[in-house]
């Protein structure tokens, strides 16, 4: 029972990351522009959390490793490292 | 050591409570990798923020002379499938609490399917590298193209670490047995190897399909 139900679980996300990656490469080859763009970030940070629920198994309740909040934690370091770069960098480049 | 047994673990990169003991030990070795895992990630983000400011300057020859979308699209399907494979053979070790048995077959059998996935996406991604530096775009013609072949290579160095893992891992299966060694061993590559799958769809998106727009 519980091995169908976990089998099922990893199905689901194969499934949904399956989709979440044709639909940007489908978008991209095909319209372009700035509806293929805002797609893509959107396919992008969704297939990002079916991985980390479906395949890594995070989840908000019956968490008893500390797994999440270092992801997101990571994630906030992330944020801050990359958006700094790129907003100080960026903002150099538009003065030249 | 009772008292924690009681409660269940969420699912997935566990062992599971027919392991015993050996579940608890996973937990914190898995915990610990996970904590590497996320400094790996914030090395893989750096190569990401160098790589995002060297975009503006990305000309002669840029992503539209250099990239192949197919060959991409190949590399996703064959990293996500490998993806679900390593997570078959998770599965088949939660199932399997004796170290010889009959699904020790099984367990080899996911894992060398994985390992065949990954080959089939390296052997993509080197052949584009080498067609890359044929179309006039060798890592030395830009800065937008050293950060390219640095994050790009950096992750294709990963997945050749992780297809190593796994064969010792496997190797070590077939002497020893599924012993609790080689059972935490295998979560952690679990983790390592779904981890590059996340990895890679920032790659996709940001670098080859976002470069293609």
């Amino acid at each position: 029972m519980e091995r169908n139900k976990e089998f099922r679980h990893y199905l689901v996300g194969f499934v949904l990351a399956t989709v979440l990656t044709v639909i940007p490469f489908t978008l991209v080859a095909t319209v372009g522009g700035k509806v293929a763009l805002f797609a893509l970030i959107l396919c992008a940070i969704l297939q990002l959390i079916v991985h980390l629920r479906y395949f890594l198994h995070l989840s908000f309740k019956g968490q008893q490793r500390e797994d999440l909040q270092l992801v997101l934690f990571t994630g906030l370091i992330l944020f801050l490292m990359i958006g700094g770069s790129v907003w100080i960098l960026g903002d150099l480049y538009n003065r030249m | 050591m009772s008292f924690s047994i009681r409660k269940s673990l969420y699912p997935g990169l566990n062992l599971g409570e027919g392991h015993g003991d050996d579940h608890l030990e996973a937990e914190t070795s898995v915990f610990g990798f996970w904590v590497f895992m996320m400094s790996d990630l914030v090395t893989f983000g750096m190569f990401f923020a160098v790589f995002a400011t060297t975009v503006p300057l990305a000309c002669c020859p840029g992503p539209k002379e250099l990239f192949n979308l197919g060959s991409v699209a190949l590399q996703t399907a064959f990293l996500l499938a490998s993806s679900l494979t390593s997570g078959m053979a998770i599965l088949t070790l939660k199932q399997q609490h004796a170290s010889r048995s009959a699904s020790t077959k099984k367990l080899i059998f996911w894992l060398l399917l994985t390992v065949l996935l990954g080959c089939g996406f390296l052997y993509r991604e080197i052949s584009d590298f080498i067609a890359m530096a044929a179309a006039g775009g060798p890592p030395t013609r830009s800065g937008y193209l050293s950060a390219l072949w640095s994050l790009v290579g950096l992750h294709g160095l990963h997945v050749t670490g992780g297809l190593v893992w796994c064969l010792v891992i496997v190797a070590g299966i077939l002497v020893r047995g599924v012993d609790l060694r080689w059972k935490l061993t295998l979560l952690r590559w679990a983790v390592f190897w779904h981890f590059l799958d996340v990895v890679w769809i920032a790659i996709f998106s940001f670098v080859f399909l976002g470069g293609l727009l």
